[in-house]
């Protein structure tokens, strides 16, 4: 019953997210695509770096190999083959690096995931001066805002599913138990770097096919404009204002982080990143829980029972302790009297 | 009986120190074989070979029958060799059951996710921690973290054990416990190598000790018999004049 609820629920959110587009403005809509782009890259970060705790800055890369090979092939073919194309390659490159680097932990993988995208940039830079000549390309498709925004809802709604069906699988207890000790895992029967990799390709294949869908919504893309390394920083910072714990953690940090920037980026758009980079130190130091925790910590404290150990009658105990208390004279006149001499035959500190 | 499992001539130094050399023993099917020497002498590096978390200069490992010596861990785990680790090695930011679960679902009989908590369950319960199964490893005691981590190891179904100091650190009662643990393992037919310190439990359990110094085997036998020999006594102890 609760289940059937949780759908229907669940149903009439993404019915009122499809209508969006009539709904509201140009404006609204094109905040509302920079929304979902970002939840749906977020979430698929989630999904292997909450689990396996690789910190990955290749959102970046990914997202631009989707972006760029749509941008290079839609000339020559219809817009969901290069969709397709995107997608194949996006696979590619997440199986080669997962197979290389997922050996390596900690610093040297956030490094290598931020120097790939770096890489793919200055590739393609060197392939469109040297080969091509031509430097951007614009991305002129009958593909418009509505069409991107439901491409990215459909998205959003396929990660989702994915983490949901994840967490009530083998692999997803497998990730959990790889990203809280490896050597268990091992001893456990898992294959941990096969599950590593699997788990890196879901993802990946993910951001490759939002940086795809977002090229028309571009209309004009350079290589520097497709890797923007940002991408890859905010999407972190998303996920750890959201945390990690919970599937629907990284909500909580997508929607209030994509309304601040966008408030910050009209308001101030000189001081825009400084701005920005002051809340993500903020978001570190005070939320290590990210809002999910604060989600958390407030449901605990509404569900706790009301303290009442003593029960109804406690109070008015209290109550009468305190009125049959002797509030001016406690020891009564001869107390006062006690008192009142001592303090006045009380010996002074010798001075020397 | 046939031995199960093989060692043979298992060397691994590690840069000039050379931890194992040459050592060679065998296991079978219900035996419980003592594993003991000082400290150092590379009982914990001979485990760690037989289980695959690293790989011997030399030697060899046959699991019944068939060559493991260049399985990566999780593949011997699958072929029934597990063990216990000498400090608990279980996830500590989830409850109890989900590491019995991850045995469960990736041992030598693999379950679906569907039946692996029903499982995983079974097998805690067996070991009296079904009511600690929603527990987190820091809100267990440490006989229930061992026994949890036992638990995780049974999960996959082993045909071989390596318990590493699983009965060190236990009050006399608890001790009295674990041992009729190992011995019901061993009576359910699977071959335990037991690393241990504690003399009681090994002249108990082990039929068979094998005694290690500075990485090599220097006695074999019933443990009453190998514990009286000198050699075994100055390894222990030092010499007379020491």
């Amino acid at each position: 019953m609760r289940a059937a609820l949780a759908v229907a629920a669940l149903v009439v959110l993404v019915a009122a997210l499809a209508a969006v587009p009539w709904l509201v403005s140009d404006y609204g809509l094109g905040f509302m695509i920079n929304l979902m782009c970002y939840l749906v890259l977020t979430v698929a970060w989630a999904l292997f770096s909450g689990t396996t705790r690789y910190v990955s800055l290749a959102t970046a890369a990914f997202f631009g190999v989707g972006a760029y090979s749509v941008a290079m092939l839609v000339k020559v073919m219809p817009i969901y083959a290069t969709f397709g194309v995107a997608l194949v390659l996006g696979t590619l490159m997440a199986l080669l690096v997962g197979l290389v680097t997922l050996r390596i932990s900690g610093m040297f993988f956030v490094i290598f995931g931020f120097g790939l995208s770096e890489l793919m940039r200055e590739l393609l830079v060197w392939w469109e001066i040297n080969q091509t000549h031509t430097m951007g390309r614009y991305v002129f498709v009958p593909f418009d805002t509505t069409l991107i925004y439901e491409h990215l809802l459909g998205l959003a709604v396929l990660v989702f599913l994915v983490g949901w069906l994840l967490r009530r699988s083998r692999l997803g207890v497998a990730l959990l138990v790889i990203g809280d000790d490896e050597t268990m895992a091992r001893q456990a029967g898992i294959n941990v770097p096969l599950t590593k990799v699997m788990i890196f390709v879901v993802s990946s294949v993910f951001m490759t096919v939002v940086g795809a869908v977002m090229a028309p919504r571009f209309g004009y893309l350079s290589p520097e404009f497709a890797f923007n390394p940002l991408i890859s920083f905010t999407v972190v910072i998303m996920a750890l204002l959201g945390g990690m714990q919970r599937l629907w953690g990284p909500v909580l940090g997508v929607v209030p982080l994509a309304v601040l920037s966008e408030l910050l980026q009209v308001r101030f758009p000189f001081w825009y990143s400084v701005l920005l980079g002051l809340v993500f130190m903020v978001i570190v130091y005070f939320l290590p829980r990210g809002v999910t925790g604060l989600v958390e910590d407030a449901w605990a404290l509404l569900r706790r029972p009301i303290a009442m150990p003593r029960g109804v009658t406690g109070p008015f105990i209290d109550a009468w302790a305190w009125l049959s208390q002797p509030v001016l004279l406690p020891r009564g006149i001869a107390g006062a009297v006690e008192d009142t001499w001592a303090r006045l035959t009380r010996r002074q500190p010798e001075r020397r | 009986m046939a031995a199960l499992l093989e060692v043979d001539g298992m060397t691994k130094a590690f840069g000039g120190l050379v931890a194992v050399s040459g050592m060679s023993l065998s296991v079978s099917p219900g035996e419980v074989l003592g594993l003991i020497g000082p400290n150092g002498s590379g009982k914990t590096t001979l485990l760690n070979l037989i289980a695959g978390a690293i790989r011997p200069d030399a030697g060899r490992i046959r699991m019944d029958g068939e060559d493991v010596t260049r399985l990566p861990n999780h593949q011997r785990v699958r072929r029934r060799i597990n063990r216990t680790f000498q400090l608990v090695r279980m996830p500590p930011n989830m409850p109890a059951i989900v590491g019995v679960m991850a045995g469960v679902m990736y041992g030598a009989e693999p379950l679906r996710y569907k039946d692996a908590e029903y499982e995983a369950a079974g097998i805690l319960g067996e070991l009296n921690l079904l009511l600690k199964a929603g527990h987190r490893l820091d809100q267990l005691t440490y006989i229930e973290q061992k026994r949890v981590e036992l638990a995780r190891a049974l999960a996959t179904r082993p045909r071989v054990l390596l318990l590493d100091e699983w009965l060190s650190g236990l009050s006399p009662g608890e001790l009295e416990g674990g041992m009729s643990v190992v011995w019901s393992l061993a009576a359910q037919g699977i071959a335990v190598i037991l690393v241990e310190h504690v003399m009681t439990a090994v002249r108990a359990l082990c039929g068979r000790v094998v005694v290690m110094n500075a990485g090599l085997k220097i006695a074999e036998g019933p443990p009453g018999e190998v514990l009286r020999n000198p050699e075994v006594i100055r390894a222990y102890l030092g010499d007379d004049d020491a």
